[in-house]
C-alpha cells in the first residue's frame, strides 16, 4: 500500500546525487551550460510580452478584481511573468514527469531499484532550475513591486507545487511506460492546457458559472497562489472556492496516484 | 538440506504479448480478454539451501533469465511464491544502474545505497573495491570516461565485494581481458569456497560442471531435472540429442 514511501527510506542522499547527476546530463556539452536554464524561459516571456504588449497593442495592463472596491491595475509583463514561472516548472512537470520511467528504463529492466524515487530525483532537478529562476524573478520583484511578508507563502506553494506534481507523476509515468499513445496524449495536450490556464489572462476574471469553472484547474491555484504572493499581496485562503476544490484534487491525485503506482510497479520490468 | 535461503513455491510467470499499441492502451484501463500469451515460467518449485553452488542449464528461452531476475528481485511472478532471505548480488548486467554522470566511487555508493547498505558500511568495501577493479586515478572520475571493460571491472568489482549471501552468475559474462576475467573467475571460485550460494547460469556443460555440484535444467519454463550436476547435464545432452534426432526425421 504505502510501497512509494518505503523505497523513498533511506534513500535521501542518493535522491539528491541523482537528481544533481539528472542536471548535469540536461546541461552538459553545451557551450554556456546551465544558461540555457535562463535562456529559453527569458526568450518565451520576451515573445509572449512582444506578442500581446507590442503586437496587439491591447495588453498593456490587466485589472484584477481582488474584493476592493476598484479592480487592481498590474502591468502586463509583471502579471504575466509572475505566473509563468511556476506555469514553466508545471509543463515540464507533467510532460518529464510522464516520460520519467521510460527514460530512466535501465533502472528498472536492468537492477532492483525504488523505481518511485526515480520520479522524485527527476522532479528535483527541475526544482533545483526552478529556484534559479524564482530567484531571478525575485529580484524582478523587489525592484518593481516591492517586499512583503506575503512573499513568505512561496515557501508554502512551491513545496506543495512538488508535491502535487510528483504525485500526479505517480500515475501518469507507469501509464506513458505502457503505452506510448498516453505519453504522446499528454504532450499533445499541454499547450492547449496552457492557454486554457490563468497565464495570459486573470482566471477569475469571468462571470459565473465560468469563473468557479476555471478554479477546477489545478494550474490556476499555483499561478494564482505565485501571484498572491508576490503581487496581490494576500493570503493563500483569500479566495476560499478555489482553495476547497484545490484540496479536494490534491487528495484525489495523491490517492489515484498511490493506486496506480501500485497497480503497475510489477508489470513495469515486462512491458519497458 | 538446511533451511532454504531461496525457495519459490508453483511460481508461475506469464507474459503478456500485445497484439498492437492499441491492445497495450486498452490494456491500461480493461483487463485484455483472451490474449497472447508467452508462459515463462510454468508452476516451478524448487529450494536452494545456503551454501548450494546451483548450475541452470536450458536452451534460449526456456525460462533461465526470468529465473534469475525473480531471484535479483527486477520481474516478479504472477503467481506463486518466491522467498529469498538474504542479500543478492548479481553479475548479471553489470554495467547496468551506473549513473553516467557519478564517479565510480559515487557509483559504489549509488550501488550500495540500492542494495541496502549503510554509508558506514560501503566505507569500509570502498577500496576494496577500488583496489579490485583496477581503475587506478579514475575512480574519481565520471563513468561516461570509462571504456566499455572498465565499466564491467567496476561492476563487477562492486558486486562481488559486497559481501552477499547470494550470487548470481551469467556465464556470458566476459570482463575486460584475459588476465582479469581469470581473476573473477578465481574470485567466483573462492566466493563458492567461503560458502556463499551461488546460481550461476550456462550453455556450456563443462563451466557448470567446474562450478556448481547441484544443476537444474529447465525447459520451456518447467523443471525438468533437478539433481546433480552429473544426472542434469546427462538428461540435458540425452534430451538434445533426441530433439536433434527428430528434427532430421
Amino acid at each position: 500500500m504505502f510501497s512509494i514511501f518505503k523505497e523513498h527510506k533511506g534513500f535521501g542522499k542518493q535522491i539528491f546525487l541523482l537528481a544533481k547527476d539528472e542536471l548535469i546530463k540536461t546541461y552538459k556539452g553545451a557551450v554556456i551550460g546551465p544558461l540555457w536554464a535562463f535562456v529559453k524561459p527569458a526568450f518565451t516571456i520576451f515573445v509572449y510580452w512582444f506578442a500581446f504588449s507590442v503586437g496587439i497593442k491591447a495588453l498593456r495592463a490587466i485589472n484584477v478584481d481582488l474584493g476592493g472596491t476598484e479592480p487592481a491595475s498590474f502591468d502586463f509583463f509583471t502579471f504575466m511573468f509572475v505566473g509563468i514561472i511556476p506555469w514553466f516548472f508545471i509543463q515540464d512537470s507533467i510532460i518529464q514527469g510522464a516520460r520519467a520511467l521510460r527514460n530512466n528504463r535501465q533502472f528498472i529492466t536492468k537492477v532492483k531499484f525504488p523505481v518511485s524515487t526515480i520520479l522524485t530525483y527527476t522532479a528535483l532537478s527541475r526544482l533545483f532550475v526552478h529556484l534559479l529562476l524564482i530567484v531571478a524573478m525575485y529580484v524582478y520583484v523587489v525592484l518593481k513591486v516591492g517586499v512583503s511578508w506575503y512573499n513568505l507563502q512561496f515557501f508554502l506553494y512551491c513545496p506543495l507545487m512538488f508535491i502535487f506534481f510528483v504525485a500526479l507523476s505517480w500515475s501518469t509515468s507507469p501509464m506513458s511506460a505502457f503505452s506510448k499513445d498516453f505519453e504522446n496524449l499528454i504532450v499533445s495536450v499541454m499547450s492547449g492546457i496552457f492557454w486554457l490556464s490563468g497565464i495570459m489572462y486573470d482566471s477569475y476574471g469571468f462571470d459565473e458559472p465560468l469563473r468557479t469553472v476555471m478554479m477546477v484547474n489545478p494550474i490556476n491555484f499555483f499561478v494564482n497562489g505565485y501571484r498572491n504572493c508576490f503581487l496581490y499581496n494576500r493570503p493563500f485562503y483569500a479566495n476560499k472556492t478555489e482553495l476547497a476544490i484545490f484540496i479536494v484534487e490534491f487528495v484525489v491525485i495523491f490517492v489515484l496516484g498511490i493506486i496506480n503506482y501500485n497497480r503497475l510497479r510489477k508489470k513495469l520490468p515486462d512491458v519497458l | 538440506m538446511t533451511e532454504p535461503i531461496i525457495s519459490f513455491k508453483n511460481v508461475s510467470k506469464t507474459y503478456i504479448l500485445y497484439k498492437n499499441d492499441q491492445a497495450r492502451f486498452k490494456a491500461l484501463f480493461f483487463k485484455p480478454k483472451n490474449p497472447k500469451t508467452n508462459k515463462a515460467l510454468n508452476n516451478v518449485s524448487l529450494e536452494i539451501g545456503r551454501g548450494e553452488s546451483v548450475g541452470i542449464v536450458g536452451d534460449n528461452g526456456a525460462g533461465k533469465s526470468t529465473l534469475l531476475k525473480m531471484i535479483t528481485g527486477v520481474a516478479f511472478p504472477d503467481t506463486g511464491e518466491i522467498q529469498v532471505n538474504g542479500q543478492v548480488a548479481a553479475l548479471l548486467e553489470l554495467t547496468a544502474g551506473f549513473s553516467t554522470e557519478m564517479t565510480g566511487r559515487e557509483n559504489i555508493y549509488l550501488k550500495g545505497y540500492i542494495l541496502g547498505l549503510q554509508a558506514s558500511y560501503i566505507k569500509t568495501i570502498e577500496e576494496k573495491i577500488i583496489e579490485f577493479a583496477e581503475l587506478g586515478d579514475y575512480i574519481d572520475q565520471p563513468v561516461r570516461t570509462y571504456s566499455s571493460g572498465m565499466k564491467l571491472r567496476l561492476g563487477f568489482a562492486i558486486n562481488v565485494n559486497i559481501e552477499p549471501d547470494i550470487l548470481v552468475v551469467d556465464e556470458a559474462l566476459a570482463v575486460g581481458d584475459a588476465a582479469f576475467k581469470k581473476k573473477c573467475t578465481n574470485k567466483i571460485k573462492d566466493i563458492i569456497a567461503s560458502g556463499v550460494t551461488v546460481l550461476y547460469v550456462s550453455h556450456n556443460a563443462k563451466s557448470v560442471q567446474e562450478m556448481c555440484s547441484r544443476a537444474i535444467y529447465l525447459k520451456k519454463g518447467t523443471v525438468v531435472f533437478d539433481g546433480t550436476t552429473e544426472e542434469t547435464l546427462k538428461v540435458y545432452e540425452e534430451t538434445k540429442a533426441a530433439e536433434k534426432a527428430k528434427k532430421k526425421k
